[in-house]
């Protein structure tokens, strides 16, 4: 069960790294948007998950609702996180902020 | 002038930095606030009013009158920003644009006549009006009413856990600006009209302000909710908690309706008949 747990926070960590590398690493708004949205989501997702799991461990029915909040947290942001980077990149968009391309 | 402002800003600040130094050192256990105030809300709080949050208790009910007055203040940001902004008279733009719902054919009429807001056919859209997209629209549909369930939530746990009035109300007012925001100004205006906005902006105060009253009325102190005892029907101190909540209740009103307004205000530039 700490296997699980320990190897979903590690992976969680990696994406998060991932994220925060691109967000510093890539060239403009919308690319830096792409880690932003895609890697921190799945990273509160797999970290989430896995205190989820651990708080499970002596197993009774508060541990279980503390369980399920965190799992509604990870469903929201799951649903939220990337619809608030598609607003931005849209609202972007609109604004007139044209994409980046190699050799500009 | 600016001279003058900047001598008399830098001699203000020298006299509070001077101040500061007779303050206990942070986190010092025998300053005063530590030795006597803070001991006497710890260890009495859940005697004397059955609220397990100290930080609530303290907040609505030891410190009463602050919260009261806190609320106060928003009410008055929120009416300042009416009176600031709103601009009343010509309600109309120039032109307005009109979508034909079934043909998808846009209609711009010139001059202030326009089309009734209310028709079947029609849909008025926004001048700088761009294709609105399904993806945001669908999705904070979806999360406005869980949301607004979590808000309530907040505003109802203030006992128990973190939480309380203020931020459950901004909590209900950001959904609100959400579906403004995701939507269309004037779905949002339909749903939460000006006129009660207004009136639930000046409602939540009055809760509050009418609980403290009605103490004084039923014989003890302004805001010593365990007056309400004999209207509850329970024990003093389940009726200071009780009070705390309606008090939250009030707040949280409060909080809602002054976050819509002054948004309202911003967003359609006092007009209130586009939004951004």
């Amino acid at each position: 069960m700490d296997l699980i747990v320990g190897f979903l926070i590690l992976f969680g960590f990696l994406f998060f790294t991932g994220g925060a590398v691109g967000i510093l690493r890539f060239p403009d708004f919308y690319s830096r948007l792409h880690p932003a949205g895609k890697l921190d989501t799945m990273g509160v997702l797999l970290s989430a998950s896995a205190l989820a799991l651990y708080n499970l461990h002596p197993f009774s029915l508060a541990n279980l609702l503390t369980s399920f909040k965190i799992v509604l947290i990870v469903i929201f942001v799951f649903l939220a996180s990337p619809t608030a980077t598609h607003a931005i990149v849209d609202a972007g968009m609109r604004a007139g902020l044209s994409p980046w391309k190699k050799g500009r | 002038m600016k001279t003058i402002a900047l001598i008399i800003v830098i001699i203000t600040g020298s006299f509070l930095l001077y101040a500061t130094v007779d303050f206990p050192s942070w986190g010092d256990p025998q300053s005063p606030a530590s030795t006597h105030v803070s001991p006497r809300y710890i260890e009495r709080t859940l005697e004397e009013t059955s609220v397990p949050n100290v930080v609530t208790a303290v907040l609505a009910d030891y410190r009463g009158f602050d919260t009261l007055f806190e609320t106060t203040v928003i009410f008055a940001a929120g009416v300042a920003c009416f009176f600031l902004l709103r601009a009343f008279g010509k309600e109309r733009p120039a032109t307005g644009l009109y979508r034909h719902l079934l043909t998808g054919v846009t209609v711009r009429i010139k001059g202030s006549a326009g089309l009734p807001d209310d028709m079947e056919e029609f849909e008025r859209i926004d001048t700088l009006w761009t294709p609105y997209d399904p993806i945001v629209k669908v999705m904070c549909q979806r999360l406005i009413p869980f949301i607004q369930l979590f808000a309530l939530y907040v505003i109802a746990h203030g006992h128990h856990s973190p939480g309380g009035g203020f931020q459950g109300g901004v909590i209900l007012g950001a959904s609100l600006i959400l579906l403004s925001i995701s939507h269309n100004f004037r779905i949002a205006l339909r749903r939460m009209g000006e006129r009660l906005d207004a009136l639930l902006c000046a409602l939540g105060v009055a809760i509050y302000a009418g609980t403290g009253a009605l103490c004084l009325l039923l014989g003890a102190n302004f805001l010593d909710y365990s007056a309400l005892a004999g209207i509850l029907h329970v024990d003093p101190v389940t009726a200071r908690s009780h009070g705390i909540l309606i008090v939250e209740i009030g707040v949280g009103i409060a909080v809602m309706a002054t976050m819509v307004l002054i948004y309202n205000n911003l967003a359609s530039a006092g007009k209130f008949d586009e939004g951004l």
